[in-house]
C-alpha cells in the first residue's frame, strides 16, 4: 500500500511536511462526424512533498514511487525551503487545523470501474448520429465523454491521514452548422462529480440536441448589437457571473493584493436579493471535496449574504494572515503543483421569479444563453462569452441573435441584480489560475445590466 | 534504457499481440518553476513528466492508452489497454496508414541550449528576481501581483511499425509577470508581459519587468471614449489571439475536410489583404515550435499558408494527408504523451512589415491601440468580442489617454481583408505564432 510507504518516509521529514499521492485514471471517447477520433485510457500517478521550514515553503514532486525517491522529494522540499528563505520577505505561518484521519469517496450509484467501456462508446456514437441527423445544415460535430477517477492521499507531519476518491463523469458536444456562406458553432456540456448515473439525470443526447438546435438557429442569425442593455442571464451561465465577477476577487491571495472586495467585509456590495456562496460540499458539485489539498475540511462559505460581503476564501496560510479560520479552498491540479486558493462550487442562491416574470419589465434587452470563456480583473472588471442572445421587446421574447462577450464592473453589475429566478442549476466548469482546476458553477436565471460587445 | 528503447519495445509488443500498426510516443520533461504570488516568491517546483502514449490500429480500428510509468510491465499493460479499446472501437474506412519512413532534416539550430538545460532552481529564481526588481524599481506606484518563470528540458522519442524512429531534445524558457499600478486609491487593470525563448542569452527578464510596469502605469487614470467604428492597432499578443487563431483554424486540414473551415475550397483565392503573408516553418532557427520532426515522426518543413493575401494551402497530419492523397506537412502535434496527435502549427510566422509601431501610431487619425485582449474569438466564424485592456485612445497620430470599460468586436476573417499596415517588430507569442503588431480598420469600439 502506497499510504504505508508514504507514512514511513514522512517520519524522516523536517519542519512541517506534507506528502500527497495522486493517481488519475482517465477514460475518453470522442466521436467526430460518425468516426472515432479519440478512444483513450490512461493513468498518471505521482507524489509530492511540501515542507515549511522557518517560514518558507519548498516543494518537489516525482512519478517514481519508490522509497528512496519519496525520501528524495522530502529532502528536496526541505532544501528548497531553506535556500529560498533569505530571498523571501514574509515568514509564512499556518492557521492551525485538527489533523484529520478520514476516508471519503464520491457517492455513486453506478461506479464506472464496474461498467463496460463498450456501452459508453455506443452511447457516444448514437448521440453523434442524432446530432448530425438534426438538420441538413449540420455539417460537422464532436461528441465527447470522459471519466476521471482520482485517488488522493494526504499525509502531514501533524498526523493527518486522508484518503479520497473523487470521480467525475462529463461530456460535451460541439456542433457546426452551415447555410449558404454562413457558419455557426455551438457548444454544450454536462457532467457532475458522480458515477455514471449522471447520464440518466442529464442525458448526453439532450446536450447534443441543445447544441444542434442552437447551431442550426444561429447559422442564419445576425450578431447581437453593442451597448449597455438590461439582460437576463440564463441559469446555466449565472455561475460564470458568480465565478468571474465575484469569486476570484474573494480569493484571499487576490484580496491581499487589494482586489475590489478587499475593504468590503461587512459592507453592502450587492442588492439584498444576492446571496453568493462557494461551497465545497455541494452534492454532485464538480469542485466538491470533503477535504482540500491541505487536509482542511471544506465547508459552505458565504461570500455575500443578502448583499453584504461576509467572507473570503482561504488557505491555511492566508487564514492565519487574516486572523480567520481556513475555509478549505487550497487546491492543486495534481501532484505536480502545490495547492493555491481556488473556488470549489460557486453559486448565487435562487429567488422566486419565473423566466416570463424576469422578462416582463424589460422594454429592450436580451436573454443570454450558452457560456464561453471568461476572465476577471483585479479591479472588478470581468467578462465572459455567450453563444446566443434572444431579443426581449416589451417584455416578450423575440428572435435569436449570435451571442457576444459581455462585460461589466462587478460592483455595478451586482447592484443592478434586481430579480432572481427559481430555476437553479449547478454545472461544471474549468478555471485557469496559474494551474487549471475543475470547479462547479451555479445559479438561477437573473436580471441585471451588462455591456454587450456586439456590432454597432 | 533510453526513450527510444521504450518506444521500440512498445511497438514490438503491440505487433506481437496482433496490431496491424502501432506507434509509441515517449516523453521526458524536466521543469523548474518559480512562482511569484502577492509580490513574493510563493514556490519553487521541480517536476519530471515522464510517460508513454501508445496508438494501435487493428482492422482500421483505433485504440490509445498512456501511462506515466516507464517500465516494461506498465508498457505491456498500456499496450493491452490500447488493444482492448481497439476491440470495442468501430472501423474508420478513411484510415490509410501511420506515417512511413522518411529522411529527417538536421535538428534546427538553437532548439537545445546547454545553459538552459543546466539551469537549477537558483538560476530560474534569479531570472524571476531580475524581472521583479526591474518592475519594482521602475516606479513606486507599481505592484507585482503574480508571475511564473519556467525552464524546460524536453526529450521525445517516436517509433512506429513502419520503421519510423526519431528522438530529439530541446529546451525552453518562459516567464511572465502581472503588474498593476495604484494611485490615489485607484488600481489600474492587470498588465501582463512575458518572454519565451529557447536560449538563456535570448531571454530578457529585465524587459518583462520594465514593460509590465510600463503597461500598468500607462493604464492609470483611464477615460471612456464614445462608441465608434475605426482603426485598431493590435499589438503582437492581441493580434495573435484575434487574427492568427482563426487563421490556424481555417488552414487546419481536418477542419477543412469536415466543413468547419470557411476556407475549404478556397486555395488560390484572396482571403486577406495583400499585405499579409503567413508561413508555417517547423525548422525556424531558435523557433519555439521548431524540431526536426512532428509528433508522428514526420519531417518538419516550411509550408506557405498565405502569400500576399492569397490562400496557399492547408496544414496536414498523416491522417488528413492520406485522406486528401497528399503528403503530410508535418503538423501533427501533441502537448504530451497522454494525447493523440492533433493538427497544430509549428511556428506560424506572420511576415513583418517595414514600419515601426511608433510610426504606425503617428499615422492614425482616430483609433485605439490594444495591448491585451480579454475576450472570446469564435475560430470557425471569426466573430470576436471582448474587453480592450491596456488600451489607449489615439487622435491625430498621438496617444491621448488610456481607456476603461471599452470593448472591441468584429469578424476576424473580415478584419484580415481590412489590414491597413503590419508592423516591423515580430515576436513569439504564447500561441506559438510569431506576430508583429497589426493595424486593422472598421472594428467596433464599444463603450457604455
Amino acid at each position: 500500500m502506497i499510504i504505508n510507504l508514504l507514512k514511513q518516509c514522512l517520519k524522516k521529514s523536517h519542519g512541517y511536511s506534507e506528502l500527497r499521492y495522486h493517481k488519475r485514471d482517465t477514460f475518453t471517447v470522442s466521436v467526430k462526424d460518425g468516426k472515432i477520433d479519440i478512444l483513450n485510457r490512461g493513468t498518471v500517478e505521482g507524489a509530492c512533498a511540501r515542507t515549511l521550514m522557518d517560514g518558507s515553503w519548498g516543494f518537489s514532486s516525482t512519478t517514481l514511487l519508490e522509497k528512496d525517491k519519496i525520501e528524495e522529494i522530502l529532502e528536496n522540499a526541505a532544501s528548497l525551503a531553506e535556500a529560498s528563505r533569505p530571498k523571501k520577505k514574509r515568514a509564512i505561518k499556518l492557521a492551525s487545523v485538527k489533523p484529520y484521519v478520514d476516508k471519503y469517496e464520491t457517492p455513486m450509484k453506478i461506479d464506472p470501474r464496474k461498467t463496460s467501456r463498450e456501452e459508453l462508446v455506443r452511447l457516444v456514437i448514437d448521440v453523434d448520429k442524432n446530432v448530425r441527423g438534426f438538420s441538413q445544415n449540420i455539417v460537422s460535430d464532436t461528441v465527447t465523454f470522459n471519466i476521471l477517477d482520482d485517488e488522493l492521499t494526504f499525509l502531514s507531519s501533524e498526523g493527518a491521514e486522508i484518503s479520497q476518491r473523487i470521480v467525475r463523469c462529463f461530456g460535451n458536444v460541439m456542433v457546426i452548422a452551415r447555410e449558404r456562406g454562413n457558419i455557426a458553432s455551438a457548444y454544450e456540456s454536462m457532467g457532475a462529480q458522480s458515477g455514471l448515473e449522471v447520464l440518466k439525470g442529464t442525458p448526453l443526447s439532450n446536450v447534443g440536441k441543445t447544441a444542434a438546435e442552437r447551431a442550426n438557429k444561429l447559422v442564419s442569425a445576425e450578431v447581437a448589437p453593442a451597448g449597455l442593455f438590461p439582460v437576463i442571464l440564463e441559469n446555466r451561465i449565472v455561475g460564470l457571473l458568480a465565478h468571474e465577477a465575484v469569486g476570484h476577487c474573494a480569493e484571499a491571495d487576490l484580496v491581499y493584493g487589494g482586489s475590489f472586495l478587499a475593504d468590503k467585509i461587512g459592507k453592502e456590495v450587492a442588492t439584498k436579493k444576492v446571496t453568493l456562496v462557494d461551497d465545497g460540499l455541494c452534492p454532485d458539485g464538480f469542485g466538491t471535496m470533503k477535504y482540500d489539498d491541505e487536509g482542511v475540511p471544506t465547508q459552505k462559505t458565504v461570500i455575500i449574504e443578502k448583499g453584504i460581503c461576509r467572507s473570503f476564501l482561504h488557505s491555511r496560510e492566508t487564514a492565519r494572515h487574516f486572523g480567520v479560520s481556513p475555509t478549505g479552498n487550497a487546491r492543486a491540479w495534481n501532484f505536480e503543483f502545490d495547492p493555491i486558493i481556488r473556488m470549489r462550487n460557486t453559486y448565487i442562491e435562487a429567488g422566486n421569479y419565473s423566466l416570463e416574470e424576469l422578462a416582463e419589465d424589460i422594454k429592450e434587452g436580451f436573454f443570454l444563453k450558452g457560456g464561453l470563456g471568461g476572465q476577471a480583473d483585479f479591479n472588478g472588471e470581468f467578462m465572459f462569452g455567450t453563444q446566443e442572445a434572444i431579443r426581449i421587446k416589451n417584455g416578450k421574447f423575440a428572435e435569436s441573435l449570435r451571442g457576444v462577450t459581455i462585460s461589466g464592473n462587478a460592483f455595478e453589475v451586482l447592484k443592478n441584480v434586481d430579480a432572481i429566478g427559481k430555476d437553479f442549476v449547478m454545472r461544471l466548469g474549468m478555471c485557469g489560475k496559474e494551474q487549471i482546476n475543475y470547479v462547479g458553477m451555479g445559479g438561477a436565471s437573473l436580471r441585471t445590466k451588462l455591456l454587450m460587445g456586439g456590432a454597432k | 534504457m533510453s526513450l527510444t528503447d521504450y518506444t521500440r519495445l512498445a511497438v514490438k509488443y503491440c505487433e506481437k499481440a496482433g496490431a496491424d500498426e502501432a506507434e509509441a510516443f515517449a516523453q521526458n520533461q524536466q521543469t523548474i518553476e518559480v512562482v511569484l504570488e502577492r509580490a513574493e516568491i510563493q514556490s519553487e517546483r521541480v517536476k519530471t513528466q515522464r510517460g508513454i502514449g501508445i496508438r494501435i490500429i487493428k482492422d482500421k480500428k483505433l485504440g490509445f492508452a498512456f501511462s506515466s510509468t516507464l517500465s516494461k510491465s506498465s508498457i505491456e499493460e498500456a499496450c493491452r489497454n490500447a488493444q482492448n479499446l481497439a476491440n470495442v472501437s468501430i472501423p474508420n474506412p478513411d484510415w490509410v496508414s501511420l506515417p512511413t519512413l522518411a529522411k529527417l532534416p538536421k535538428p534546427p539550430n538553437g532548439i537545445y541550449d546547454e545553459q538552459t538545460a543546466g539551469m537549477g532552481g537558483d538560476k530560474v529564481l534569479e531570472l524571476a528576481m531580475r524581472s521583479y526588481d526591474e518592475a519594482k524599481a521602475y516606479d513606486k506606484r507599481v505592484d507585482i501581483d503574480d508571475g511564473k518563470f519556467s525552464a524546460f528540458l524536453t526529450k521525445v522519442a517516436i517509433s512506429n511499425s513502419h520503421g519510423v524512429e526519431a528522438e530529439e531534445k530541446s529546451t525552453l524558457l518562459q516567464g511572465y509577470l502581472i503588474c498593476m499600478a495604484k494611485e490615489h486609491g485607484e488600481a489600474s487593470s492587470m498588465a501582463f508581459e512575458y518572454d519565451v525563448t529557447r536560449r538563456v542569452k535570448d531571454f530578457s527578464s529585465e524587459r518583462i519587468g520594465r514593460v509590465a510596469a510600463e503597461k500598468a502605469l500607462a493604464s492609470l487614470k483611464p477615460k471612456v471614449v464614445e462608441t465608434f467604428i475605426g482603426k485598431v492597432i493590435l499589438d503582437s499578443d492581441s493580434a495573435a489571439t484575434i487574427l492568427t487563431y482563426p487563421i490556424m483554424n481555417g488552414v487546419n486540414a481536418d477542419n477543412v475536410q469536415r466543413g468547419r473551415s470557411l476556407w475549404a475550397g478556397k486555395i488560390g483565392e484572396k482571403v486577406a489583404s495583400q499585405k499579409l503573408t503567413v508561413v508555417d516553418d517547423g525548422l525556424l532557427p531558435n523557433g519555439i515550435g521548431s524540431s526536426s520532426f512532428d509528433s508522428e515522426g514526420v519531417p518538419h518543413q516550411k509550408t506557405p499558408v498565405i502569400t500576399r493575401g492569397k490562400l496557399e494551402g492547408y496544414l496536414h497530419n498523416a491522417y488528413t494527408a492520406n485522406k486528401d492523397k497528399k503528403k503530410s506537412t508535418g503538423n501533427a502535434y501533441r502537448d504530451g504523451y497522454y494525447m493523440l496527435p492533433i493538427i497544430y502549427t509549428s511556428n506560424l510566422i506572420v511576415e513583418a512589415g517595414k514600419k515601426k509601431l511608433e510610426n504606425i501610431i503617428s499615422e492614425v487619425d482616430k483609433g485605439i491601440i490594444v495591448r491585451r485582449f480579454s475576450g472570446n474569438v469564435r475560430p470557425e466564424s471569426g466573430e470576436f468580442s471582448g474587453i480592450a485592456k491596456q488600451a489607449s485612445y489615439i487622435e491625430k497620430g498621438e496617444i491621448k489617454y488610456p481607456l476603461k470599460e471599452t470593448m472591441i468586436s468584429g469578424n476576424a476573417f473580415q478584419a484580415l481583408k481590412n489590414i491597413v499596415e503590419i508592423g516591423s517588430e515580430t515576436r513569439p507569442t504564447l500561441l506559438k505564432a510569431y506576430v508583429p503588431p497589426i493595424i486593422v480598420d472598421k472594428i467596433n469600439i464599444v463603450s457604455k
